[in-house]
């Protein structure tokens, strides 16, 4: 039983960067963007939330600062991509490899390590009781006691899939997508929802980037983000934006994941166990594509 | 009946730079609750005018007067706002939603949180719907309706900005004959309801049954504006064009000369196997003209494919003087055939590619002068003075060689693609839709180098779904319905009716009546 409820927990804990950053990214996904820099907005989140979380010793202040990072990365987005009409492509690689080079270039200039920094004075993002279903025999065990970012993740994608599919927000959203010109001679910019689907995006990394340093562990290391932003893109493309189908297959993912931790004890070496994240992924895509020549033919 | 000027254009002047005059000192007014059509050639400046109106294009000078007051329209959006909508050529709605969708996108009905209020805006659609007669489904995928569904879709959702002027770009450019008269009911009808409808067009005979003024436009001026009660067709070219334009035959009599081109019981299939041709027989003779007539579809796009060797046959054979190409590779068929696809754009050039890369495609590989170095490099010279030669020869206006194919308008894209066939010098010259898409002067031009042809002992098929100008230049005309040759008419013998009886299966109903 024991066993049964740690793996859940891992599941859950390892599906949630994957799962706000495809939120994020799935926002970007409607608006007609082909946004890659995920990775790269979560890398620097994670960054700046052990940045505030350590000067300002308040994990609330590590969150804003996480998703002020990533919003500084998605203003560069919007710049170069949106305004400039530079290739989204190109930016998004660019970005990543800004977010790599910059963290690790600032980890050693402020903090003075290699590799990881770690310290006491990091504030982590506390766990969640919640009240009456924490009582509840193994059902309490199973909802209650994560962490806040892990219900905050929850609550985002249901909002989300809300807000696609219900508002006025997610019509022109969408709109943007499947027709900008047409969207912008019915009177929206197209532009301008493309700019707000990166904020939204950016918002959901900050978090997701926030969780990576102060909530899954306490520390920040170099290039942290470990592909998880690539993984969320998968995601994304693999259920074509669906907020409940990225749910979904985050926790497939977050299931590998904490099965990785699982087996690390066990006699196969680390090296084979971590990869099955990104085995999971290659495996996935090929299943979907295989499924979907089927229903072609 | 005098109505009131409701909208007044003055002096507007519009330069394309560095030196292309578009629009030169316009003057004109559309009154409240008229349809007026606005014509011309292409390039003439009737979209150019409407897009200044319309706040799509900057002017350089001129006034707008909007209900008696100088207006200012910087964007779309202000136009509507101001009660003024604009339908363009290319039809923009999202496929993926649905009618309602489409037709409140950008001004949804709303609740309390921004989230969209789905009952009133369908209800409010269906409304408009009903007001106007639009026989819509307002929950119908856009994307699964036909294109003039789509079109009734955009004027709809300009209605629903409670539009009281609609601007038409070539509305009908995009419908199927059936499909016109419906729409020219709905118009009238919102004319009737106190619209004004603005109506672009450079089809004569619809201009003269649907507007009730017609102003002309030619090489950025304003020819003059009339009651279409007091027009004739002829004036209307003559205007447009600044000369006589005929609209009779000119064929000369000419006894056609031996076979040379003959393809014989062709057969082919789609994916699905079903036959798309079947056993098409046709012959052209030196000197002839052969029109191929039929409703789109029915496998006069197949038989050029077959002609062209673009796609496999079931069975068949193709000659061309004397010479069997029924299984010859492309470039062996270019030797003899010289061909003008349907589509300028996707199959007849590359229209990123430049004026002279598209000019000497096929010579570069036929003629080894366009080679130097072994056939290594590319002999430019030559190949600019083919490209001169092109202009001077088929009168193209077009600024250097080197500028992208598509800088040169539609009818000089067709001239320079004209040009290069013809300069293949090949016995047989098939043709498909050659004049689709241009205007008065330019398909005036194609007719006479067809009859030229003609006369330098050329044989010709003609595609093309243009009866009148199958009428005007094919000395036969085969009835092409449902993959078969249905029919082979001498033109002078037969009568549009007759056509028109065989393009609609008229061969099944005769056999049928003779059973009985």
């Amino acid at each position: 039983m024991n066993v049964l409820f740690g793996l859940v927990s891992a599941m859950v804990v390892g599906a949630t960067p994957i799962l706000l950053a495809a939120i994020g990214g799935t926002f970007t996904f409607y608006a007609g963007i082909f946004n890659i820099a995920m990775e790269g907005m979560m890398l620097v989140g994670a960054f700046c939330a052990v940045l505030g979380s350590f000067f300002l010793h308040s994990w609330f202040l590590g969150i804003l600062c996480a998703v002020a990072g990533a919003l500084v990365m998605a203003g560069i987005f919007i710049l170069f991509a949106v305004k400039l009409h530079t290739d989204e492509f190109l930016t998004g690689i660019a970005l990543n490899l800004f977010a790599v080079g910059l963290t690790t270039f600032l980890l050693r200039d402020i903090f003075h390590v290699k590799g990881a920094f770690t310290d006491a004075g990091i504030r982590a993002i506390p766990a969640v009781k919640l009240p009456l279903i924490s009582g509840i025999p193994y059902l309490g065990s199973l909802l209650s006691g994560y962490n806040l970012i892990i219900y905050v993740a929850v609550l985002v994608t249901v909002l989300s899939a809300f807000v696609i599919f219900r508002t006025r927000f997610g019509l022109r959203l969408r709109g943007a997508g499947y027709n900008a010109a047409c969207l912008s001679s019915s009177g929206v910019p197209a532009s301008t929802i493309r700019i707000w689907s990166l904020i939204i995006c950016a918002v959901c990394c900050g978090l997701a980037g926030a969780y990576l340093s102060l909530g899954y562990v306490r520390l920040f290391a170099e290039n942290m983000s470990a592909g998880r932003g690539w993984i969320s893109l998968a995601a994304v493309i693999l259920v074509s934006g669906n907020p409940w189908g990225i749910g979904v297959i985050s926790l497939l993912f977050g299931f590998f994941d904490g099965l990785t931790v699982f087996l690390q004890g066990g006699r196969i070496p680390t090296q084979f166990t971590a990869m099955i994240p990104y085995v999971a992924t290659l495996v996935s895509l090929y299943l979907y594509s295989v499924r979907k020549k089927r229903r072609q033919a | 009946m005098a109505r009131d000027v409701l909208i007044d254009l003055q002096h507007i002047t519009k330069v394309f730079p560095p030196d292309t005059v578009a629009l030169s000192d316009v003057s004109v007014s559309f009154e409240a609750g008229e349809i007026h059509a606005l014509v011309g050639e292409n390039g003439a400046g009737k979209s150019t005018l409407m897009k200044v109106f319309y706040g799509l294009e900057r002017r350089d000078a001129g006034d707008i007067f909007f209900r008696g007051a100088k207006v200012e329209f910087r964007t779309p959006r202000e136009a509507i706002a101001a009660g003024i909508g604009m339908v363009h050529q290319e039809i923009l709605l999202i496929p993926e939603y649905t009618v309602w969708q489409n037709i409140v996108l950008g001004a949804e009905p709303v609740r309390a949180f921004g989230i969209i209020d789905v009952d009133r805006a369908r209800e409010v659609v269906r409304q408009k719907i009903e007001e106007f007669q639009f026989n819509l489904d307002p929950d119908a995928l856009v994307g699964d309706i036909s294109v003039a569904a789509r079109q009734k879709v955009e004027i709809l959702k300009l209605l629903y900005r409670n539009v009281s002027v609609l601007v038409l770009d070539e509305p009908t450019a995009v419908l199927t004959p059936q499909e016109i008269p419906q729409l020219f009911a709905e118009l009238a009808r919102l004319r009737d309801k106190g619209h004004t409808i603005i109506f672009i067009s450079h089809r004569l005979d619809e201009v003269l049954t649907l507007s009730d003024r017609v102003t002309v436009m030619r090489r950025g001026k304003i020819v003059g504006t009339s009651a279409a009660s007091e027009l004739t067709k002829e004036d209307l070219a003559r205007q447009m064009v600044g000369r006589e334009v005929l609209f009779t035959s000119r064929r000369q009599p000419q006894e056609p000369g031996e076979i040379v081109f003959h393809a014989q019981g062709l057969n082919c299939s789609d994916t699905e196997h079903r036959a798309r041709l079947h056993d098409a027989t046709v012959e052209v003779r030196a000197g002839e003209i052969v029109g191929v007539a039929g409703v789109e579809g029915n496998g006069q796009f197949e038989l050029v494919n077959a002609i062209m060797g673009l796609a496999p046959m079931t069975s068949g054979t193709l000659e061309v003087k004397g010479k069997d190409i029924t299984h010859a590779d492309i470039l062996t068929r270019r030797t003899l055939i010289a061909f003008v696809p349907q589509d300028r754009e996707k199959m007849g050039a590359s229209v990123a590619a430049s004026i002279l890369e598209d000019a000497i495609m096929t010579h570069h590989i036929l003629d080894p002068r366009f080679r130097t170095w072994r056939g290594l490099g590319l002999n430019y010279r030559h190949a600019a003075e083919f490209v001169d030669q092109i202009r001077d020869q088929f009168t193209v206006s077009m600024g250097h060689s080197s500028d992208p194919f598509n800088s040169l308008s539609g009818g000089n894209q067709q001239k320079v693609i004209l040009g290069r066939e013809l300069l293949l010098e090949t016995p047989f010259v098939l043709m498909d839709q050659p004049t689709r898409g241009l205007d008065v002067g330019s398909i005036e031009y194609v007719h006479q180098l067809l009859l030229d042809l003609r006369s330098k002992k050329r044989a010709v098929l003609l595609v093309s779904a243009d009866l009148d100008e199958l009428f005007m230049v094919a000395d036969r005309i085969v009835v092409m319905c449902q993959g078969e040759v249905v029919a082979d008419l001498a033109t002078d013998a037969t009568s549009r009716e007759e056509i028109g009886y065989y393009m609609l299966g008229g061969k099944e109903v005769a056999h049928a009546e003779t059973g009985s």
